[in-house]
């Protein structure tokens, strides 16, 4: 299940379907039931994750037991913990499995390992990063200066379709706001665009 | 000069999974098994079992659906309904829900009240009716028809009840209106009937034993929560039971359009899908209280 890696990197990188497969081939995909805790905060991992199909989440809980999302992984998404996959050091965050899900397991060093294979890996990955943090700064922005409603609108555009995979609650989650306050949102837009 | 339809496999439930927490339901078609069965594009059977009583009801949560119909046939248990449009009601044994989303709708579904209290057998079908494409976006439309409402054909020497959902069958005009020509029935027969049923050769047809247990076509053995898929040869179905047994019967003239599907729309094209996401997003399907 190395197809949907390879057609992530050919889209990204000029190489042919030859370099895609070599460059690949040292990777393995691990299948996960609905529910699993792939990663947990003090594990040490270089993993990263590449989602074939399914959908993993990031998030942490707090002293009084509430989760608080950082992030949805769908398909072609790739989600790890930093503290552990960059630094080597103790994981913060869970990671785990919202549905059934296919992951490629992305050892961290693999982007160097492949540099000769494929030169340009590295400036991909600057890029990735360099988008990653964008999107984490919109985010920021959004979680201290945007209404309930900018925030929702700004997630749909994000991830158009987890409205219909996601339970509500893990919305309001992911945006900071009550579970009421999403549905508030949501009661507001249908009376506007309900025709 | 009548032919009979040939039997192209009887086929065994496969493996069921749940959906919300309260029904648990074997996908005979899309994913189950790869059979024509055009208008007919999804059905899920919950083959009959216990739930144990609860006081907060199992289903369903709000959910969309755009492009198609949802039909719900109750054999043993009580689902409750509400839908966007301001639609709610009781599916009891019997009883059938034809409930057009056409152009969207939100529902959600759970087992009725009393049932969950006093839990007990539960048993029922699903299945998602295709629209052509010039009716997907036509009004949302709903039709409750109640167990007692459903005009029925009577087998000579009380061999049994032929009730007639959609379609026609000798003269019975079925009690649901459909867009495109369907055949549905629920077949209770008592042990020793024999019944003929037909249909175009054409139609993709199938049935699913319900309860009891079935002869097809003087050859074909089926067993309750089987199902047997008919191929496009022949018109004439003979039914015979061996012991008391429900069937339900569904044929229906393909509408052979392009098909895109995601979660619960169902369109031509994959950029009406994107649409039905942004709609949905946006409220466009209205709003329904969890």
């Amino acid at each position: 299940m190395l197809e949907n890696f390879q057609s992530y990197l050919k889209e990204r990188l000029a190489i042919t379907d030859e370099q895609a497969k070599e460059a690949t081939s040292c990777l393995k995909s691990k299948t996960f039931k609905k529910g699993t805790i792939l990663l947990s905060p003090g594990d040490l991992r270089s993993d990263n994750y590449f989602i074939n199909e399914g959908l993993l989440r990031s998030f942490s809980i707090d002293e009084k037991g509430k989760e608080h999302i950082i992030q949805f992984a769908p398909e072609n998404w790739m989600i790890s913990d930093r503290n552990s996959a960059v630094f080597n050091e103790p994981s913060v965050f869970y990671i785990d499995t919202i549905e059934n899900t296919e992951v490629l397991i992305v050892p961290n060093h693999f982007f160097a390992d492949i540099q000769k294979l494929l030169p340009h890996i590295l400036e991909l990955n600057i890029k990735m990063l360099h988008n990653s943090i964008r999107f984490m700064q919109q985010r920021i922005n959004m979680l201290l200066s945007a209404t309930a409603e900018e925030r929702y609108l700004d997630f749909i555009k994000l991830y158009p379709n987890l409205t219909l995979r996601v339970p509500q609650w893990m919305i309001a989650s992911y945006l900071g706001i009550t579970p009421e306050s999403l549905s508030r949102v949501r009661k507001d837009l249908a009376k506007r665009h309900f025709r | 000069m009548h032919t009979l339809k040939k039997v192209a496999a009887i086929l065994n439930p496969p493996a069921p999974h749940m959906v919300g927490d309260g029904f648990r339901v074997h996908n005979f078609f899309p994913s189950g098994y790869k059979i024509k069965m055009d208008p007919f594009y999804l059905l899920d059977y919950n083959a009959k079992i216990e739930f144990s009583p609860t006081n907060s009801p199992k289903g369903v949560g709000v959910h969309p659906h755009r492009g198609f119909e949802t039909v719900t046939i109750a054999y043993q248990g009580a689902v409750a309904h509400h839908d966007s449009a301001g639609n709610s009601g009781v599916i009891y044994p019997g009883d059938v829900q034809w409930m057009t989303a056409a152009s969207g709708i939100l529902h959600k579904e759970y087992h009725e009240e009393n049932f969950s209290k006093k839990g007990g057998p539960f048993q029922m079908v699903q299945l998602w009716v295709n629209l052509p494409a010039k009716y997907k976006m036509s009004t949302p439309k709903y039709q409750a028809i109640a167990h007692s409402q459903i005009a029925s054909f009577e087998l000579p020497d009380q061999k049994g009840t032929i009730e007639v959902i959609a379609g026609n069958y000798k003269g019975v005009k079925g009690s649901a209106s459909t867009f495109t020509p369907i055949e549905m029935y629920n077949l209770r027969l008592n042990a020793g009937a024999k019944a003929t049923l037909s249909s175009n050769s054409h139609y993709n047809t199938a049935l699913i034993v319900i309860e009891g247990n079935i002869t097809v076509n003087g050859t074909g053995h089926a067993a309750t929560n089987q199902m047997v898929h008919f191929a496009h040869e022949g018109s004439e179905i003979e039914i015979e039971t061996n012991e008391n047994s429900v069937v339900l019967f569904l044929s229906g003239e393909p509408i052979n359009e392009p098909i895109a599907q995601y979660g619960p729309f169902l369109m031509n094209k994959p950029e009406e899908l994107q649409q039905a996401i942004e709609d949905y997003n946006t409220g466009k399907f209205g709003y329904l209280e969890e």
